[in-house]
């Protein structure tokens, strides 16, 4: 498995290549061109899970050329157990994308070229063990997102995909400076993220914070971690269905990715100096705003936006635990939420295809015409809920308990808001799929093949890993562990922990 | 009888200079009886590239002749190249633009061959009057570009405000010029150097520098020497506005930093400080004002004072990774900035100029090509990877670090967060803007296309693979 | 008379700070212009006492630069501002308004 990262990464846009030279007058054929695209990175991210060794914490299927020689920058790709998951997500959640997207008619080429982009952008994010490749690719995604929320998006999409891109370029911004400090600060000058581990020390704690913090926020804003959400709801309701899958499974995992990736390893001490209010103090914010926002919601799409704020809140949590459980947890957790809001967002997809609108208050007692989507739809909630025998239950138990030990006071409280996400997420449930049917929505059909074909998968892994964690607890263990090590490691040897 | 002394001359230093101007004269005999359009502008792109050739055979040659004036060296000859590349694609767009314009071809032609025969003097000059002469062919050869199209009242306003602000910096040029000699005794720059250390009249010294400052800063459109900018860019033709913000300014900066690099090297401190204060003006001011445009030539004409201003901070960091960093964002800048007014002149038409961000509605749907290569130049100049905008403003930025200008850097990044606002409304405006559903007859644009698409591949090459340019920038730098 | 070469300094330095406030103040192109001439002429007074200090020629042979160069721009100049003339029959430079932003 020669450069596997490098084809699983480029493979999308020579798609996207392919998609372009390909007539616009045969939408039909796009669309499958666009799929079959997708394929192979999957079907490599697939063989990369069964072979990928879970024992060991060094980076695999590295692969490095020189790129800029003079700046010392290298195109360097490799995975670890953290990035490993990412990629796997997004394999498998960009060709379920492509087969949503099916009902797309308006700019099918550019639309389809542009999402083939995006992947090889989020994959390239995931893989690069270069700090200034990760940039680029951060970069990269960044366009394709703009044009997919502009111009397929709903209404509004004008606004939302600006302030989008204003929001992540702003942060993307900060993130140069930093990145470009601490490239100065090594010796010799280098952008490669494993040799810049813990060289965050050369610097004194107070530059080490601020670094530490232009960084958080560059994140921050992609997690998106409260004050910097706003452009999440916006953006999320006018974006077609798959592009709302994608910036809820995939995109927001960049900014807790992120700060794994680079905080968490470049300044150890810094994080710990910060975790407490930065992650676990706003994370356990999050939770709560999240579910409380959820719970004002009338629009059901909006509704899911603030549950991922809340969901991700978790994440935040989970990792300023810096205990085996509360990191395992947070990055399971990534995992989880990327394939359950997945399928929350596509159940959202189905409805309004057919109903051609969201509010939750004009729906009712869809169960009777719709029983196999309804069925999924109460699996998704159920998981969203944290159902024990269902994915989330699992990183978010975990999540609590790591983070019991450290933060008990603000465990109780994300413990709490529990009771407020099982009570808009069932208040939902009743009020979309109990209750009277309008009678508008009689002869709704039930879900077809191709929705099905994109829902089950996500049902399946949602249940799999209820039962059997471990599928991807295994995978991350070691690199985790190794971190979390560092991350102590790093701050004794720096400055004293709070 | 006495015998005239005349100095060893190497001939082929002035090989450059020599072919552009021979190219000019012949135009402009040409111009009187050739009727054809379309067979000037071959023979002035034919006329370039064989310069172009010859300039890129001297690679590896170094000398320095007319007593010491005229220098052949890797960084004349990056610059050379620089504007003969600019050169053969602005060619390209005017041979579609000039149609129906009314503007005499031969004469448009041969002032284009004659300015940058003067672009090619500033960037070989190594004396001050040297510069002073290149400076004014290349200006006054722009001057009647500027207004070429005659009928038109704003080309007409362009030319009269470009000429007289222009010939009032050469006052101040030729000031800066008499102060410095006045300290030094010397317009070498060589000479310079050596006597800038021990002179006993600094004040004069420093006076004069200032005063090339502000001469420099009118050609390069820095702030507050830019009011004629947005102006004379919106009204010169736009092939000719393309030729100003990217080989007139190139030329700008070519005699800049050989100046203050090399001649004026031991003043930094002194300059540096007052240079510091423009670049963070110039990129700030320009970058603000362009975010208040509505009309895309003049907002472009902004955004070339911003960057102007990213440049000055490459000068202001100097030493060898400022000095490559000017050179490379320079060439970076130049296809980006050709091939976005390259896009402009295209959807424009004669009576029409439809410069309007309104005008730009629903363009990346009606007209495919130049909606995606303008996307192309709109990011590459807000600065985003991987293409060429990026690489240059990190190379210019990490320049800036490494010397210790953190604050400026800053500043430098700030403002690249602000003009991603006004790039991204063209990009707004082309996609997301439902346009005029009618679909005129498009004219054939075949060689103004090629120019756009020639620029949009080099905006990204250079992007994606920068080490190999930054190298060619190096090089330049380093001979001087 | 003996001038000291400072005065010759100061006259054009004051020369030139008259051209400047003429371009700066006044609002007729033509006398714009002929301001900016005065400013050439300043510093080619500057360049010749500049010399003469110091002995040399060199200053001096850059006098007849500056004014084969000042000849071709008002060559240049006087011919743009007749074809604005004709278009518009105004030399103003206020009435010059068409491009403001």
């Amino acid at each position: 498995m020669d450069h596997v990262l490098t084809w699983m990464t480029f493979l999308p846009l020579l798609g996207a290549a392919v998609v372009l030279c390909l007539p616009s007058r045969r939408p039909g054929l796009i669309k499958r061109v666009a799929l079959l695209s997708t394929l192979p990175t999957f079907a490599l991210g697939v063989r990369l899970f069964a072979a990928f060794d879970r024992a060991t914490t060094a980076y695999q299927y590295v692969d490095r050329t020189p790129w800029i020689a003079s700046y010392a920058i290298d195109y360097f790709v490799g995975v670890d157990g953290v990035s490993i998951t990412m990629v796997l997500l997004t394999a498998l959640l960009c060709p379920l994308c492509v087969l949503a997207s099916f009902g797309i008619d308006k700019g099918v080429k550019g639309y389809f070229a542009l999402f083939l982009m995006l992947e090889t952008g989020m994959l390239g994010v995931f893989v690069a063990l270069d700090f200034f490749l990760f940039y680029v690719f951060w970069e990269v995604m960044l366009l394709p997102m703009y044009f997919l929320i502009g111009v397929w998006g709903g209404p509004r999409r004008e606004y939302a995909a600006i302030k989008f891109f204003l929001y992540t370029f702003a942060g993307s911004v900060l993130m140069l400076v930093a990145m470009l400090v601490l490239y100065f600060g090594a010796a010799p000058h280098t952008f490669a993220i494993p040799e810049l581990a813990g060289r965050g020390a050369v610097f004194d704690p107070r530059t080490q914070q601020l670094l530490w913090l232009a960084l958080f926020v560059a994140f921050a804003i992609k997690i998106p971690a409260f004050p910097f959400h706003t452009w999440l709801p916006d953006a999320h309701v006018e974006a077609p269905t798959a592009i709302s899958v994608i910036l809820a499974g995939v995109l927001l995992k960049m900014g807790t990715y992120g700060l794994l990736r680079i905080n968490y390893g470049i300044l150890p001490a810094a994080t710990l100096d910060l975790a407490f209010w930065s992650l676990a103090a706003l994370g356990t914010f999050n939770i709560v705003y999240g579910a409380l926002c959820a719970l004002a919601q009338t629009d059901l799409k909006k509704l899911v936006a603030y549950s991922s704020i809340s969901h991700m809140g978790y994440v935040m949590l989970g990792m300023a635990a810096f205990t085996p459980q509360g990191i395992n947890g947070a990055v399971l957790q990534m995992f989880n939420h990327g394939t359950i809001t997945a399928l929350l967002f596509l159940l959202v997809g189905v409805i309004y295809d057919r109903a051609h609108h969201r509010e939750i208050a004009g729906f009712g007692g869809l169960a009777g015409v719709m029983p196999v989507y309804t069925g999924v739809a109460a699996l998704a909630f159920f998981a969203a809920m944290g159902l024990p025998g269902l994915s989330a239950f699992i990183s978010e138990v975990l999540v609590l308990l790591g983070a019991w030990q450290r933060h008990p006071g603000l465990t109780i409280v994300a413990a709490s808001a529990i009771v407020l996400t099982a009570g808009y997420l069932l208040w939902t449930l009743q009020r979309v799929w109990l209750g009277r049917l309008d009678e508008r929505y009689a002869a709704l059909p039930d879900v077809d093949a191709r929705e099905l074909a994109t829902l089950l998968p996500l049902a399946a892994i949602v249940l799999a890993l209820g039962v059997y964690p471990h599928a991807v607890l295994d995978l991350i263990g070691a690199s985790l562990g190794h971190l979390n090590e560092l991350v102590r490691a790093g701050a004794a040897a720096g400055v004293a922990p709070r | 009888m006495e015998q005239l002394l005349l100095p060893a001359i190497d001939w082929l230093a002035v090989l450059p200079v020599g072919l552009t101007s021979i190219l000019g004269l012949v135009l402009l005999a040409l111009g009187l009886f050739v009727d054809d359009d379309e067979t000037l502008g071959w023979i002035t792109l034919i006329g370039l590239a064989v310069t172009a050739v010859a300039t890129a055979c001297l690679a590896g040659q170094k000398s320095i002749t007319f007593n010491g004036t005229f220098a052949l060296d890797a960084y004349a000859l990056f610059f050379d190249l620089l504007f003969l590349v600019a050169g053969i694609v602005v060619v390209l767009m005017s041979m579609t633009y000039l149609e129906g314009t009314g503007i005499p071809s031969g004469d448009y032609y041969g002032l284009l061959a004659f300015a940058i025969a003067g672009m090619i003097v500033m960037a070989s000059a190594t004396d001050l009057i040297v510069v002073f002469l290149g400076l004014e062919i290349m200006s006054i050869s722009v001057y009647v570009l500027a207004g070429a199209w005659r009928t038109q009242l704003r080309s007409n306003e362009a030319a009269m405000k470009y000429f007289l602000l222009g010939a009032f910096a050469t006052g101040f040029l030729l000031y800066g010029i008499a102060l410095v000699y006045g300290a030094t005794g010397a317009f070498r720059l060589d000479r310079i150097a050596t006597a800038v250390g021990d002179t006993p009249n600094r004040t004069m010294l420093i006076a004069g520098v200032a005063m090339l400052i502000i001469a420099f800063g009118f050609k390069v459109a820095a702030v507050p020497f830019h009011m004629w900018t947005p102006d004379v860019y919106e009204g010169a033709p736009t092939t000719v506005t393309a030729l100003m913000a990217v080989a007139v300014k190139a030329a700008g900066f070519a005699a800049f930093v050989r100046v203050f690099l090399h001649g004026f090297g031991g003043l930094h401190a002194d300059w540096s400080m007052l240079l510091w204060v423009i670049a963070a003006l110039t990129m700030t001011v320009g970058n603000v004002l362009a975010l208040a445009q509505r009309n895309v030539k003049r907002m472009l004409a902004y955004s070339s004072i911003a960057h102007a201003g990213y440049i000055l901070v490459a000068l202001v960091a100097s030493g060898a990774a400022g000095g490559t960093a000017a050179l490379f964002y320079l060439l970076v800048y130049s296809f980006m900035t050709l091939g976005a007014f390259g896009v402009v002149a295209a959807l424009g038409s004669v009576g029409e100029p439809n410069e309007t961000l309104d005008d730009y509605a629903g363009i990346g749907f009606r007209r495919p090509l130049l909606g995606v290569t303008m996307t192309i130049f709109m990011l590459s100049l807000t600065g985003i990877p991987p293409l060429a905008g990026f690489a240059g403003k990190f190379y210019v930025f990490t320049a800036a670090i490494r010397e210790g200008y953190y604050v400026l850097a800053v500043i430098g990044v700030l403002n690249s967060a602000i003009s991603s606002a006004y790039y991204v409304r063209v990009l707004i405006a082309m996609y997301l803007t439902p346009g005029a559903e009618e679909h005129g007859r498009v004219a054939r644009q075949p060689y103004l296309l090629t120019s756009i698409v020639v620029s949009a591949v080099m905006t990204v090459v250079v992007g994606v693979f920068p080490a190999l340019w930054m190298q060619l920038a190096r090089f330049g730098f380093l001979s001087l | 008379m003996i001038v000291p070469t400072e005065w010759a300094l100061m006259l054009s330095a004051v020369l030139f700070a008259i051209g400047v406030i003429g371009v700066l103040v006044r609002r007729n192109v033509i006398v714009i212009f002929m301001a900016i001439e005065l400013m050439l002429n300043a510093v080619n007074l500057s360049f010749v006492a500049l010399a003469r200090a110091r002995g040399a020629v060199d200053g001096q042979v850059v006098v007849f630069f500056v004014m084969t160069v000042a000849a071709a721009e008002a060559a240049v100049g006087l011919a743009i501002i007749i074809a604005s003339f004709r278009n518009r029959t105004t030399v103003n430079a206020d009435e010059l308004a068409l491009l403001r932003g």
